[in-house]
């Protein structure tokens, strides 16, 4: 056991950094241009655009540590906006289950961030309980094509996004877990309708999206009809580790703490007061830990095997600092972060703060909620056979 | 960066586990508990004979030469058979202090007796006004040709009325709480002048008040150097707090283990009472706070072994965490266990006791939360 860094991993650091520093975005820089460009370098680098993707797809093949401290430099970096439904949730599914010829198809283009994609899970009457999703397709009579018809919910960025990966409901006979297939639907066509959804902080990031006997040809299908199951839960797992944010949560806190210290109380600030400072002080030792708790995750998951139950650990963990750190930053923000509007009032942070906070309650909702990890991690870690309430 | 073990250390664990299975159940811990030491010589000298007790002395000295990692890995086997040997007070502080701060020739008159087990040692560093604060000592020494003369008295020191020397703390210079003027040395329980009153703690430990009458101590006994002992006192408090807290950790896996168990047997409304959600749901967040506090362990210890006291901050993160987990996992262990968890007869009570304790030494939760913050 130690955690010296070796001297490879030293000199990847600085490659990493030296990377992030050389290519940052400058002010008045043509953004989308510098994003774009900032990928093709990233990739040029050996993968770097992927760090995720396995060897055979083009990802780097970094040791646990090195996606640890890619984690940690980027979290401190400016890096360029980027979005976990095609490269992170949908890819992992493409490379596992899909044909050769859809892999082809699709990959190149998430690869290259050419394609937005939203994700078609959960509906009014399946949230947590995924599995109870009603959106039903049918397979037309010479079995060229679904016709899919039903109601998403909460989907984030529908209304930019080119595509859905969605879960739609083929067989209505049995378990509700069978019966659940897996569709690619373009989302410029007839018979899709995309509402905006407002969120607390004032937000438009989620939608309704209704689809009405929307038509999707059946190469566009993954892995076998009714078996989906299988394959979106594997996704999930992948989405739970990626929602722990902990190397963000980092930031935040030290942050929020250098903002703190712009606080006033007297002739010291708000980081003097004991209460304040005993409550940031709990959060980062929370933090000190699950950052530990992340590393052993990675270490035992360096075989290259699927991030088991233990992901879920960190999604409950994670999401509960993240909302911890704005909660304290609407604390700190005092009076002024009662305030709305465009009218710049009291601490530059502090406007900010109030939206910030709202919105973090979702973080503990999304991906499945707190409630739902637990039972299970209660099922697979601990054991216990069965749940009732 | 790994967290694998050497093969090494791997049969070190191997072993002391084994130890604990062949002799740690209830029923003979609680028969040790009742004798006068409170714990069995005859384990004392099979840890000997194991090497244990020289885990950390230098493989020039006659050790292992192992590190806090090493102690760790027996420390949390310890804590899952609530060990009573006083492994803690005389190899984790004693022996320590004496590798750390002895002269040579005092090492090598001590440690042969320490390695074999038949000196035992003991720190006694805690006084009544200091609340948890190491510096703030007011038991006094003064140099008197080759001797200091020492007087005052030390509090709750653990395993102090079996032990064959103590390690003391004493002011030399300075005021009541100044880091600097602080002086260790080794006195003899044998000493004229010397009083010690043994007594059990609530965990069926056992602890001494010791109270110092012009005892005099040679200077050949001093530990470190004169009015320089703050950051040894400090470095073995360290090594006390990451082997406390090792050895929580082990406790608070029976307790959470425990009750997993305990709640699929025990049936009440025609259930099994782990198909209560809200039982399973008591029994995860106990399940993922002792993840975090091994995770913490791991980092305040390896931290420790790498950097010594510039781990500090994350040693008193890991003191205020296990104080606070440890308690909270005990508590709902007791909770979930219903009539049963309040008495002797299951073993869950005794690891909650063992954690109270834990908490109260060297410092609790609140304190370490304070010096992290500070």
């Amino acid at each position: 056991m130690d955690i010296d860094l070796s001297s490879e991993d030293l000199a990847f650091r600085d490659e990493v950094k030296e990377f992030l520093g050389s290519n940052a975005y400058q002010n008045g820089e043509d953004y989308n241009a510098w994003r774009l460009n900032w990928f093709k370098l990233a990739r040029d680098k050996g993968g770097w655009d992927v760090p995720k993707w396995p060897v055979a797809f083009g990802g780097p093949g970094w040791t646990p540590t090195q996606h640890y401290i890619w984690e940690q430099q980027t979290a401190a970096a400016q890096i360029p906006w980027d979005l976990p439904f095609g490269l992170s949730m949908l890819a992992p599914v493409l490379m596992n289950y899909a044909s050769k010829e859809q892999q082809d198809r699709f990959l190149p283009d998430i690869r290259d961030r050419k394609v937005n994609w939203c994700q078609g899970y959960s509906e009014p009457g399946a949230g947590s309980d995924l599995a109870n999703l009603k959106t039903k397709a049918i397979l037309c009579d010479d079995g060229s094509h679904y016709m899919v018809t039903g109601t998403k919910i909460w989907t984030t960025l529908a209304h930019i996004a080119d595509w859905m990966f969605c879960l739609v409901r083929t067989n209505d006979s049995g378990k509700k877990q069978t019966g659940i297939t897996f569709l690619l639907i373009p989302m410029q066509q007839d018979g899709i309708e995309v509402k905006p959804i407002i969120t607390l902080g004032g937000a438009h990031s989620v939608n309704m999206v209704y689809l009405n006997e929307v038509k999707v040809p059946v190469e566009n299908r993954i892995g076998e009809q009714d078996k989906a199951w299988t394959y979106a839960k594997g996704l999930l797992q992948h989405e739970r580790t990626g929602l722990a944010g902990i190397s963000r949560s980092i930031v935040a806190l030290e942050k929020l703490k250098k903002q703190a210290m712009t606080v006033k109380r007297g002739n010291a600030t708000l980081m003097d007061d004991p209460a304040f400072r005993a409550k940031v002080a709990e959060l980062e030792v929370d933090l000190l830990a699950v950052e530990f708790t992340e590393l052993r995750s990675l270490a035992a998951a360096a075989g290259g095997s699927d991030p088991g139950p233990e992901s879920s650990i960190l999604k409950l963990k994670g999401t509960e600092i993240q909302q911890r750190v704005q909660k304290l930053t609407v604390e700190a923000g005092g009076i002024y972060s009662a305030a709305w509007g465009a009218l710049p009032v009291g601490h530059k942070f502090a406007k900010g703060g109030m939206s910030g906070y709202l919105a973090s309650r979702a973080y503990t909702i999304y991906g499945g909620a707190s409630e739902v990890q637990k039972d299970v991690i209660a099922k697979n870690v601990l054991g216990i056979k069965k749940s009732s309430s | 960066m790994n967290f694998e073990l050497s093969p090494e250390q791997q049969l070190i664990q191997d072993s002391v586990a084994r130890f604990i299975d062949d002799n740690y159940a209830l029923e003979a811990r609680q028969k040790l508990v009742a004798t006068k030491t409170g714990f069995s010589a005859k384990y004392w000298s099979t840890m000997a004979e194991l090497g244990w007790l020289g885990l950390t002395v230098p493989e020039n000295l006659g050790g292992f030469g192992g590190d806090q990692v090493d102690t760790m890995l027996v420390m949390e086997q310890f804590g899952k058979g609530l060990v009573l040997e006083p492994f803690v007070a005389s190899t984790v502080l004693g022996t320590r202090a004496v590798v750390l701060g002895a002269s040579q020739q005092l090492q090598a008159q001590l440690l042969p007796g320490l390695l074999d087990g038949s000196r035992q040692l003991a720190l006694a560093y805690a006084e009544e006004q200091a609340h948890f604060d190491l510096e703030d000592i007011v038991t006094h020494a003064k140099i008197d040709g080759t001797n200091f003369i020492l007087n005052g008295h030390k509090s709750m020191v653990q395993h102090g009325a079996s032990a064959t020397q103590l390690v003391v703390s004493a002011r030399t210079s300075g005021g009541q709480a100044d880091t600097a003027g602080i002086t260790l040395m080794l006195v003899d329980t044998d000493s004229e002048g010397i009083k010690i009153a043994g007594f059990p703690t609530v965990d069926g430990q056992q602890a001494a008040e010791v109270t110092f009458d012009n005892v005099r101590v040679p200077k050949s006994h001093l530990l470190g150097s004169v009015n320089e002992g703050f950051d040894l006192l400090m470095q073995l408090a360290v090594d006390g707090i990451l082997a406390l807290s090792a050895e929580a950790v082990g406790a608070m896996e029976v307790l959470y283990k425990d009750t997993v168990t305990y709640t699929q047997e025990r049936e009440q409304f025609g259930h099994a009472l782990s198909e209560f959600q809200v039982l399973q749901h008591r029994m995860v967040d106990m399940f993922m706070e002792y993840e975090q506090a091994k995770s913490l362990l791991y980092r305040a210890t390896l931290e420790v072994a790498q950097s010594g006291l510039g781990a500090l901050r994350t040693v008193h993160a890991l003191k205020h965490f296990v104080g606070k987990i440890g308690i909270m996992i005990g508590e709902n262990a007791v909770q979930l266990h219903g009539g049963m968890g309040v008495t002797e007869e299951l073993r869950i009570g005794h690891y909650f006791k063992r954690l109270l304790v834990i908490d109260a030494l060297f410092g609790n939760s609140d304190y370490h939360l304070q010096k992290f913050a500070a």
